[in-house]
């Protein structure tokens, strides 16, 4: 909640510099300004009128609204200095700044958003003065591969089908699809979310991962489906899954790291034994595989029985 | 029912934004309907209680609420008054925005930036940022989209050592922390001078000095185990004016190459081994001949193919894969 409070607080004063220009305007526009809901802005013309230099003097904040516009009656009575914009804090700065400079290194970012970004953060880095030079302590770099990058781009600007030929590592292959892109997203890799033609169904596809790509001349046409919550993760087995169990010693704790799992148990050696579940248990016979000595697949037993045949049959190319 | 901290704090910032003069932190108790409804209007004041329990809690809360309308980027100086009571004022001067003029497509292009944050504090702060550049006259587009990327780049942090760290390289403050290397059984308490923080590949990274060991090093955030504490003293080892967070992992990640091998991969099989081959020849009967870049880790990464690819120099990393496989073989 904490946090919240110096939010508002944040807000507000932006509000009253705002309010102090705009007499009569529109709940719906400085909703929009602010980023905010409109019920989250008749929530701050609640305190407002409670805030002041003094509430012995009387010297409060005469800001009402009908709902539809926001008047303030006596805009000087708190003093005309408290009506300017205020300085960047230090973490506002370095938030938008951080933000603006990873955004800009993008490889197929339209041109033109590139410059637009790049002219904003020096105009941002001059107006913030001292306050900018934490910044430098936080960098975040995109991956994405530029040519698919802006090929995608351009077809979702242009509603237009799309022609892939993408591996897939699970199994090692390359399969040809055609999909309908529906958004291109970010989350340390780039991906694209889109309908594809040949499940029917909605897949994400990682931009490193396309080998091939053709826009089609025939128009995009994905079912109304609702996007999905970023912020909950990428990898979202279902509870109907089937289960994977992997021991593996210190050196295998990665696994932890990268795969999504149920539970992760201390095992006496340092090692772990981590349960997790997977739509395709047979795509895990890459990860038994590649742990080698630092670990094992415990359980389905068909897993571990391909990965061990997968290695004897391996060992032969050897003479073994 | 106690008055809401930012009605407080709105409060707070009001009063020491309107005035010329410093204000006294008595004046500031009786101006300020939350401060005297809890604590009353404080020592020597007319009906005030005087009792020093109170005031001590009133102190306590006038201190952090200026600590946070720093946050906020106010600057409060704090005066010596006639009296010898401290007053305190935010002065115009030092508190307003330079002028900033932002065009539409300058400000659409912010407004996507902005979001990138899935980080509260980061968040709530980018947007905070955003309203004052409103509040100076900054344009709202009419269509955000129409005409830009159609990208959504989101920066992920799960990590709970992220906001700690990141308050502890932003204020230059050492720290001290339990970390577990990616093979080591057991953390191991480490104490760092917090440099940077970088984010790759969805991951984050903390570069700093290593007091222990009298060296740079790189920790990546998931592996620190426990919470972050952080310690009052100073840096005792200069702050580089670069630091390459992104070479260290890669060499981690086995991506700085010292060499090439050789290998045989089943046509058709190994498309990321081909993005990456230096050359590649038929070699008949099915299989390929290719010559790819060799680093730490390699050997891990060939054995994943299994039955479809053969290693044929160098000799070592043959060797290394046959010990995976057979290590696997037998289960």
């Amino acid at each position: 909640m904490a946090s919240n409070a110096i939010d508002q607080t944040r807000r507000m004063l932006s509000l009253v510099t705002y309010l102090r220009e705009r007499p009569g305007a529109r709940v719906a526009d400085v909703a929009r300004a602010f980023g905010i809901t409109e019920d989250e802005l008749i929530a701050d013309l609640d305190v407002l009128p409670m805030c002041g230099t003094s509430f012995r003097g009387g010297d409060l904040l005469d800001i009402d609204t009908d709902g539809d516009r926001i008047w303030w009656h006596n805009p000087d009575a708190v003093g005309s200095s408290s009506g300017e914009p205020l300085r960047l804090a230090a973490d506002e700065a370095t938030a938008l700044l951080v933000a603006a400079r990873a955004v800009a290194t993008l490889p197929g970012l339209r041109e033109s958003d590139r410059q637009a970004l790049l002219r904003a953060t020096a105009k941002l880095e001059a107006a913030a003065g001292e306050a900018a030079g934490a910044s430098s302590r936080l960098s975040v770099t995109f991956e994405s591969e530029g040519g698919v990058f802006a090929d995608i781009d351009r077809a979702i600007s242009e509603r237009r089908r799309v022609w892939l030929r993408y591996y897939s590592p699970a199994r090692d292959e390359l399969t040809e699809r055609e999909v309908d892109p529906i958004r291109l997203f970010a989350v340390g890799h780039t991906y694209v979310e889109a309908w594809c033609r040949l499940s029917e169904a909605r897949r994400t596809f990682r931009l490193d991962r396309v080998a091939e790509l053709r826009l089609l001349d025939e128009p995009a046409d994905p079912p109304p489906i609702e996007l999905r919550d970023l912020s909950e993760g990428l990898v979202q087995p279902a509870a109907e899954d089937p289960e994977v169990v992997v021991e593996v010693g210190p050196a295998g704790r990665w696994v932890a790291e990268y795969y999504p799992h149920d539970s992760a148990e201390e095992l006496a050696d340092g090692g772990l034994r981590i349960t997790l579940r997977t739509p395709d248990p047979a795509s895990l016979r890459r990860l038994a595989l590649r742990l080698g000595p630092d670990g094992r697949i415990v359980s389905p037993r068909d897993l571990a029985d391909s990965a061990r045949q997968a290695a004897l049959e391996a060992l032969a190319g050897y003479g073994e | 029912m106690a008055i809401a901290k930012a009605e407080r704090l709105m409060n707070l910032a009001l009063c020491l934004l309107g005035t010329r003069r410093p204000l006294s932190k008595r004046e500031l108790r009786a101006s300020i309907e939350a401060y005297a409804a809890a604590f009353g209007p404080g020592e020597g004041a007319p009906g005030g209680s005087g009792a020093s329990g109170t005031d001590d809690a009133f102190n306590r809360m006038f201190e952090r609420d200026k600590d946070d309308l720093r946050e906020l980027g106010l600057v409060i100086e704090t005066v010596e008054g006639a009296d010898g009571d401290p007053g305190y004022l935010a002065r115009r001067d030092s508190n307003r925005l330079p002028p900033v003029s932002l065009d539409a497509e300058e400000a659409a292009a912010l407004g996507l930036a902005a979001k990138v944050w899935q980080q509260a504090r980061l968040a709530g702060a980018a947007s905070g940022a955003l309203q004052k550049l409103r509040a100076a006259g900054m344009p709202l587009a009419d269509d955000p989209y129409e005409g830009h990327s159609a990208l959504e780049p989101r920066i992920p942090v799960h990590e709970a050592a992220f906001e700690p760290l990141m308050l502890a390289c932003r204020d230059r403050r050492p720290v001290v922390f339990d970390y577990r290397k990616a093979t080591a059984a057991h953390p191991v308490t480490r104490h760092v001078e917090p440099w940077t923080l970088e984010c790759w590949r969805g991951h984050w990274y903390l570069a700093g000095w290593d007091r222990d060991r009298q060296a740079e090093r790189v920790f990546r955030l998931s592996r620190i185990t426990g919470r972050v504490r952080s310690r009052a003293a100073a840096f005792t080892a200069p702050v580089p004016d670069h630091v390459t967070v992104r070479g260290t992992v890669e060499s981690w990640a086995g991506e700085t190459a010292t060499g090439t091998a050789r290998i045989r991969l089943r046509a058709g099989a190994g498309y990321p081994l081909r993005a990456r081959a230096v050359s590649t020849r038929a070699a008949g009967d099915g299989w390929d001949e290719l010559e790819i870049p060799y680093g730490h880790g390699l050997d891990a990464w060939l054995v994943e193919f299994g039955p479809d690819v053969v290693v044929l120099a160098p000799s070592e990393l043959r060797a290394e894969v046959v010990d995976r496989l057979r290590a696997v073989a037998k289960g």
